[in-house]
């Protein structure tokens, strides 16, 4: 089933175009990776799909739905989240609060229903307690859940973004560069535990990624940019011997 | 463990009324005007730490919801004979000539008015960020003063109005700093709550996690400029004169001083830090006065107080940058364990 499509997707800052004619398509319960270069437009191409930015031509569907010029909170609410390269937590809360705020999307009490702590809104709030504190289980973070975000270790703020992103019950998980600064113990556990939330969450997970073991370990498709273009597309076996990717990466012998 | 805490409130609160009412019974007409203005300040700190502190919109729109609160309760609680008296120059508009409400319903309109500009304020101002959105809300502040100078037959314009009837007593005032600091402890608990310090700490991240951005920054202003007029009417009718020249930025920068020293985003900091502030501009008047320093006399200089608070906020903002509390709120468990002199606990370290 296809969960995401893209259509032509562009994205254009003045005279310089960041993506062009990005063509992307999701099935249900894909691992995806999208990689190349520094600068490449990558990140550009999770903010048009995430709304933080409309692109300049083409259209973006979700399970057949036109959100291309949907707001941000909205297309998380219908079930895709992110995290992102540089860790965007809520640093000043504790790591509980950074889960809970991830469930406000879903609560349904109203300002005064939750002001005068109605049943309604304290069965809701029991709920997503709950939920919160299972998340933290799962990504190992139930010991340090009152901690304040900030002063987590860099592996488990990661973490932490994933768990936040899970909060908001997505169907389709947009990871950017999960791996970034770990090494290569962290990467394995990161490795497994990207398919193992895939399985349990019944999740499509498409990400950003560098870190080429992680890469070509999980990914079942790869799209890779260069310049914003889509030089390949296609498993990890095809990409790796592609001639293009080699030389976006490597650079081209002129003697050749 | 919860039961303690209920208990312990519930005696604070009985302590409270007690105090309050030997404080109404024996206590001179001047502190009791310095307690009421502690109650208001409390009010009006805590309705825009909500706005500042918990949510991260820098405003400085304060004195306007003010001035609409205080103007509100003002017309609507003079009394016929007291209109026109006032009204001189050209008479009061028909409607509001022969209106003479009861206090509360006048003070919750006032509430209600400075929400509803609030609104409409906000809606478009709050798409601005950071210094844009302080030099829009100056801005809205600055035009309610000159249209109420300008009103002449509603506000009585630069003449302001007189014998406004002192309803404001110690118990309307800290009843309702009370009813605010329980509603804002509620608000800031709850999910929306939390939204709210999520926009604050960061707000690509926190649109990114499904919170509407414009409907809670909304919510946030709209409940912070009821509570600023509910505070500005509690404020006129304590005072019994008000003129628009009372709600210029000085009122907004007393209330911003009361939060930053006591902590954006702390309930307990801005109820601290509003009676301390309060009681000091009180207590450094003789700093008004001329001081013989032995070698030389500083004459007198209206405002030389203030001059304290400004170098308190320099020395704030330079060395201790998170005020009084910080982000930190009052627990009994602090409290208790700060009166054991930091003995641990003796069973069950855990709250």
């Amino acid at each position: 089933m296809e969960m995401l499509r893209t259509e032509n997707i562009t994205m254009q800052f003045g005279g310089l175009t960041a993506v062009k004619d990005f063509n992307l398509k999701l099935n249900k319960g894909e691992i995806v990776a999208l990689i190349g270069p520094n600068g490449a437009g990558k990140t550009t191409a999770f903010n048009m799909i995430t709304g933080v930015y409309k692109p300049t031509k083409g259209k973006i569907y979700y399970k057949g739905r036109d959100i291309t010029q949907m707001a941000p909170h909205s297309i998380t609410k219908l079930g895709i989240a992110r995290t992102f390269q540089n860790i965007r937590l809520f640093k000043n809360l504790s790591v509980i609060d950074n889960v809970l705020i991830a469930n406000h999307l879903h609560v349904k009490s109203n300002l005064f229903e939750a002001l005068l702590r109605v049943p309604k809104y304290k069965n809701e709030d029991r709920s997503m307690m709950k939920k919160s504190m299972e998340l933290l289980e799962i990504v190992g973070l139930i010991d340090v859940k009152d901690e304040k975000s900030s002063s987590l270790p860099y592996g488990m703020q990661r973490r932490l973004e994933i768990a936040r992103a899970l909060a908001t019950k997505p169907e389709v998980l947009l990871l950017d560069e999960p791996a970034a600064g770990m090494n290569p113990k962290e990467t394995e556990d990161l490795t497994k535990f990207i398919k193992k939330i895939r399985d349990d969450f019944d999740l499509t997970i498409f990400m950003i990624e560098h870190h080429m073991q992680v890469v070509m370990g999980i990914s079942e498709r790869i799209y890779v940019f260069d310049y914003g273009i889509t030089i390949a597309h296609g498993n990890p076996n095809e990409i790796q011997n592609n001639q293009r990717v080699i030389e976006a990466y490597l650079g081209v012998d002129d003697n050749a | 463990m919860m039961k303690r805490d209920y208990y312990l409130t519930s005696i604070s609160l009985v302590l409270l009324v007690i105090f309050l009412y030997f404080a109404d019974m024996y206590m001179d007409a001047y502190i009791i005007r310095i307690l009421n203005l502690c109650a208001i300040y409390t009010i009006l700190g805590l309705s825009m730490n909500l706005i500042n502190g918990f949510t991260g919109l820098f405003s400085l729109g304060h004195a306007g919801f003010m001035a609409i609160g205080a103007y509100t309760t003002a017309i609507l609680t003079l009394s016929v004979d007291a209109k026109v008296q006032n009204f001189f120059l050209e008479p009061i508009a028909a409607p509001l000539a022969n209106v003479v409400w009861p206090f509360f319903p006048a003070l919750l309109l006032a509430g209600i008015l400075s929400a509803l500009v609030g609104f409409l304020i906000g809606a478009p101002a709050l798409r601005l960020k950071g210094d844009y959105l302080a030099i829009a809300t100056l801005g809205f502040a600055e035009i309610i003063r000159v249209v109420f100078t300008n009103t002449q037959n509603i506000t009585n314009g630069a003449l302001g109005l007189k014998r406004i009837p002192p309803y404001t007593n110690l118990w309307w005032s800290f009843g309702i700093a009370v009813f605010t600091v329980i509603f804002m402890a509620l608000l800031i608990n709850s999910s929306y709550g939390r939204a709210f310090k999520a926009i604050r700490e960061d707000e690509i991240a926190a649109e990114s996690m499904g919170i509407n951005l414009f409907k809670h920054k909304v919510m946030s202003f709209t409940i912070g400029a009821f509570f600023a007029g509910v505070g500005g009417g509690l404020l006129g009718n304590l005072l019994g004169t008000i003129d628009p020249a009372m709600f210029r930025f000085t009122l907004t920068f007393n209330i911003l001083l009361i939060i930053v020293l006591g902590g954006m985003g702390s309930i307990t900091g801005t109820v601290i830090s509003a009676f301390v502030v309060t009681i000091s501009l009180e207590a450094l008047r003789f700093l008004d006065q001329p001081i013989d320093l032995g070698l030389f006399v500083i004459p007198g200089i209206a405002g030389m107080r203030m001059v304290v608070f400004s170098v308190l906020l320099m020395l704030v903002v330079l060395f201790y940058r998170h005020g009084l509390m910080g982000t930190n709120e009052f627990s009994w468990d602090k409290f208790l364990k700060v009166l054991r002199f930091k003995r641990p606990l003796l069973k069950g370290g855990k709250n």
